[in-house]
């Protein structure tokens, strides 16, 4: 949450950018804002795994399909 | 991090010094379920003698110490308010997650902060403590938490957009008190009534709180 900042240069290449500015305009949300959100999914997912759950979309006809993360 | 607040003193009507604290621990979960879960109890069994087992909470089940793993994921946010030590209100925030998008047409699909659990101490809600014939000690918990739960939708970046799922019995407190939009019932969540402040909203809800 809000506390002290710290500031990071990230390099991106220009489909990567491109990504970033997509999702900013559809969330409605600044970069920064929007790769916090990232990596709190990250750390969520990561956390959750690591527990043995599992990670599933599932579509309209209920089909799950399991992601796989690194 | 801690931020300094006021809250009202029945009693007295006045104004008191509290803290809005982001550093949630075990300690305070468990605070909960020692010292708040007895006096509810006993003010629910008060209010279901007196033949009211519709003013009763229904959030009483709660167990905040379920929550205690999530206490170190920075996709969730846990805040308590204290007057002194005692924990007067205690919120879990989503920063990240299935609820965190807009549902409401103008903002749908847009990044929001849910706010996916608020209990104030028992002894802070008045059908508790008019069963038990007391007076509550402070007014306005809940308000204060979510008026901080906006503040932290702007302060994150989320522009004060915020989500909840209402219990039938806070539903007038959402819509017609915090000025959000009843936008529909959720089968995904036990049919609960799906609440939203849009930017708009949710800044004429922190510009009524101040005045």
């Amino acid at each position: 949450m809000a506390g002290e900042k710290r500031t990071m240069t990230l390099n991106l290449t220009d489909p990567e950018m491109r990504a970033v500015e997509d999702l900013c305009a559809k969330k409605d949300v600044s970069k920064t804002t929007l790769l916090r959100q990232a990596l709190r999914l990250y750390q969520l997912v990561e956390a959750r795994t690591e527990q043995g759950e599992k990670f599933f979309f599932e579509d309209a006809d209920k089909k799950k399909a399991e992601l796989m993360f690194l | 991090m801690k931020r300094i607040v006021t809250v009202l003193e029945t009693e007295t009507g006045s104004l008191i010094e509290a803290e809005l604290d982001a550093e949630v621990t075990v300690d305070d979960l468990l605070a909960t379920q020692r010292e708040w879960r007895p006096y509810a109890i006993k003010a629910a069994t008060a209010l279901a003698r007196q033949g009211s087992m519709e003013l009763i909470p229904q959030h009483l089940h709660w167990d905040w110490t379920s929550k205690a793993s999530q206490l170190d994921l920075l996709a969730n946010s846990f805040i308590g308010l204290r007057v002194g030590a005692s924990l007067q209100g205690i919120m879990k925030l989503q920063l990240v997650g299935d609820f965190c998008r807009a549902r409401l047409p103008e903002q749908k699909g847009q990044s929001l902060i849910y706010l996916d659990y608020l209990e104030s101490a028992p002894w802070n809600l008045k059908p508790l403590m008019d069963a038990l014939g007391q007076q509550t000690r402070f007014n306005g918990i809940g308000s204060r938490l979510v008026r901080h739960a906006v503040e932290i939708s702007l302060e994150e970046g989320f522009g004060g957009r915020l989500g909840l799922h209402s219990l039938p019995l806070t539903e007038m407190f959402y819509r017609d008190v915090c000025g959000m939009t009843p936008v529909g019932r959720d089968p995904s969540k036990q049919n609960l009534l799906w609440c939203e402040f849009t930017k708009e909203q949710a800044n004429n809800f922190l510009a009524g709180a101040r005045s």
